[in-house]
């Protein structure tokens, strides 16, 4: 228990015993992270097939297999800190609907496989017919696989694949925003902490997901259009900076709408929190979360991105332009990593006592550790890499039909 | 129908038939009886040998001790939380005799302050409060009183009482500096003494002046400490010699 004797050290003012350690973890801080990003990568991929922006269609299969990625690990925090993985299967065999915590399986499980799967095999059915028509060897029999069989490539079956897909996306965009409100609602309800417990908390994540998404999904497109020795489709770019700015503009508002209501409504948490806030969570709140993550990149992509006005208040030649583009995306992403550790860490750091704070000592090894969490993390981004040998998203590896050839 | 479509039912249909196959399986045939767990893990539960006796038991031949009990302020605290497991004794009493807790660390278990305990319940702090001296020469668990008012300041403030005792101001009464509320005694966050506020108070016996024995130091108040408070400087509980 060295830990813990280290904790007590810096322990302030009363706090109950049970208080003293941190039960919710960085992998708490994980989970919501990650699933805000599947959600974020989603609705960016909706924006494409519902709303027909044009312009972001050459992110539209990278974000859909980036929301696939960062969903397969989404559990897996929340597996990792329970322990006893086995067990996991048992809230789908008993399903406990007075539990928000037990219905997360059928959240889940409804998003990944009605969804986020069925939407990706529709828009890939044609190409994974055609690709194991022309490949060898076993890419040949994964893709035939995949195709589970259904190899009608008549124009009849094609449109039909894509009014599939387009009614999945409707479908879809309630489902994120449940399976993103739904993470914000597991806070939201906890009606004894008065630091989580408010009916913004969904809405709330769910503007920082789609924050989320959309920058990282930017930093993806760009990275990988370079590895590859492409050129950066600037347009679609500008197009998802400007969309990366009016969601980080609701969002920011949506926490100050928050912040502000919490102040005026001065509950009798006020004087904890704003302790809290001034010291504990000065560094990730203050600096991180609004600073660096939330106001300069709202300063830099509203001056430089085509959101506000036609070409960018700032005229800025296309390199730069890029490289802004990725830094704020860069700094989002610390800054809503830094917004779900504020809410999740934040929120175990007082008293119920509303007299103490405590301190979060984050551990380097074991199961609920930095190297873990770090690698919870990393592992999306692999799996990503996986799903992109698989089904490679870009536009020149599309099959097109002989006909059309 | 289109054979993507097909082909998808054929998919889920194994999914949901491989659902119900595993929820055939693998559910307990009790589960859902009585609430959402396994009726049965009742019975298993029954089937477990009893180490408990209750406190009705221990009537039986402990009539004495349980009717004072009963009627004392630990009343609600059952004999086996102290004296552990009764079952085994109630079968055969010699053979299991039962502990009984007389080292002193076992009542602050529950008694030793800790400021998330209710306000009034009976705190104590074990390092100061009669040290070495087991609870139960004082208290009477079965009939523990009412705390009573502590006789002395020591009883709470040992340490500083002790430092007192062997210091210039032994004989000076905690009183004579301290106003103390009554309620202190019984609810001593309630109400706090107070401190000398001037310095003419340490001066009704130190200043050139006053009328006091001779071999207590004196000062000129006038010119002595700035507009410090005496005891900002000097500690009282045991001022220095010179």
């Amino acid at each position: 228990m060295e830990p813990l004797g280290e904790v007590l050290k810096q322990v302030q003012g009363y706090i109950y015993p049970n208080e003293v350690e941190l039960h919710w973890s960085l992998l708490i801080v994980v989970y919501p992270y990650v699933t805000g990003l599947v959600a974020g990568a989603f609705i960016l991929a909706s924006l494409v097939r519902v709303f027909n922006v044009k312009e972001l269609q050459p992110t539209y299969r990278l974000s859909l297999l980036t929301a696939l990625g960062y969903l397969i690990v989404a559990p897996l925090p929340l597996l990792a800190h329970l322990a006893h993985p086995e067990r996991a299967f048992e809230i789908f065999l008993t399903p406990n609907v007075h539990s928000a915590m037990a219905m997360f399986g059928f959240v889940y499980a409804w998003y990944l496989m009605v969804v986020l799967l069925l939407e990706i095999w529709f828009d890939y059915r044609k190409d994974l017919v055609l690709w194991s028509a022309q490949e060898k060897g076993v890419r040949r029999w994964v893709h035939w696989i995949l195709t589970l069989g259904a190899t009608d490539l008549s124009s009849k079956a094609v449109r039909f694949d894509q009014s599939a897909g387009r009614f999945i996306t409707i479908i879809g965009i309630p489902s994120a925003f449940l399976l993103h409100g739904y993470v914000g609602f597991i806070f939201g309800s906890v009606k004894a902490n008065p630091w989580w417990s408010s009916v913004l908390m969904p809405i709330v994540f769910l503007f920082s997901a789609i924050v989320s998404g959309i920058a990282l999904v930017l930093l993806l497109y760009v990275i990988s259009t370079l590895l590859r020795s492409k050129v950066v489709d600037m347009l679609c770019l500008d197009k998802l900076a400007s969309f990366l700015f009016y969601a980080l503009v609701v969002d920011f508002s949506l926490e100050m709408l928050d912040f502000i209501h919490r102040l005026y409504e001065a509950e009798e948490s006020i004087g904890i929190l704003s302790q809290l806030v001034s010291s504990r969570l000065f560094l990730s709140l203050v600096i991180l979360q609004a600073l660096l993550g939330t106001i300069l990149p709202l300063l830099m992509l509203g001056i430089i991105s085509p959101a506000l006005r036609g070409r960018g208040s700032l005229k800025t030649p296309d390199e730069l332009r890029r490289l802004l583009y990725v830094a704020a995306a860069a700094l989002i992403q610390v800054g809503i990593f830094s917004t779900r550790w504020n809410v999740v860490i934040g929120g175990q750091l007082f008293s119920k006592s509303l007299r103490g704070l405590t301190v979060y000592k984050m551990q380097l090894l074991g199961i609920e550790g930095l190297i873990v969490a770090g690698f919870l993390l990393l592992l999306p981004l692999l799996l990503l890499l996986v799903l992109i040998v698989l089904l490679p998203p870009w536009p020149e590896a599309e099959a097109h039909l002989p006909e059309a050839a | 129908m289109p054979q993507q479509l097909a082909r998808l039912l054929v998919v889920f249909a194994v999914f949901t038939g491989g659902l119900v196959v595993t929820r055939h399986l693998l559910i307990p045939k009790t589960f859902g009886q009585r609430g959402h767990y396994r009726a049965a893990a009742v019975t298993t539960i029954q089937v477990r040998p009893l180490r408990y006796a209750g406190r009705e038991a221990c009537a039986d031949c402990h009539a004495d001790i349980v009717g004072l009990h009963g009627k004392g302020r630990h009343q609600t605290v059952s004999c086996e939380v102290c004296h552990g497991p009764a079952a085994a004794h109630t079968l055969a009493p010699v053979e299991n005799q039962l502990p009984a807790p007389r080292k002193r660390a076992y009542c602050p278990l529950c008694h030793g302050y800790d400021p998330s305990r209710p306000t009034g319940f009976p705190q104590i702090d074990p390092v100061s409060h009669n040290p070495m001296k087991p609870c139960i020469t004082c208290h009477n668990p079965h009939q523990p009183e009412p705390p009573h008012v502590p006789e002395e300041c020591g009883a709470c403030h040992g340490e500083i009482a002790r430092t007192k005792a062997v210091s210039r101001h032994a004989l000076l009464p905690c009183t004579q500096c301290h106003n103390t509320p009554v309620q202190h005694k019984v609810d001593p966050r309630l109400l706090h003494p107070d401190k000398p506020r001037n310095r003419e108070f340490c001066g009704q016996c130190h200043a050139k002046d006053a009328p006091s024995p001779r071999e207590i130091p004196r000062i000129d108040l006038a010119t002595h400490g700035g507009r410090y408070l005496c005891w900002q400087c000097h500690y009282p509980h045991m001022p220095e010699v010179d």
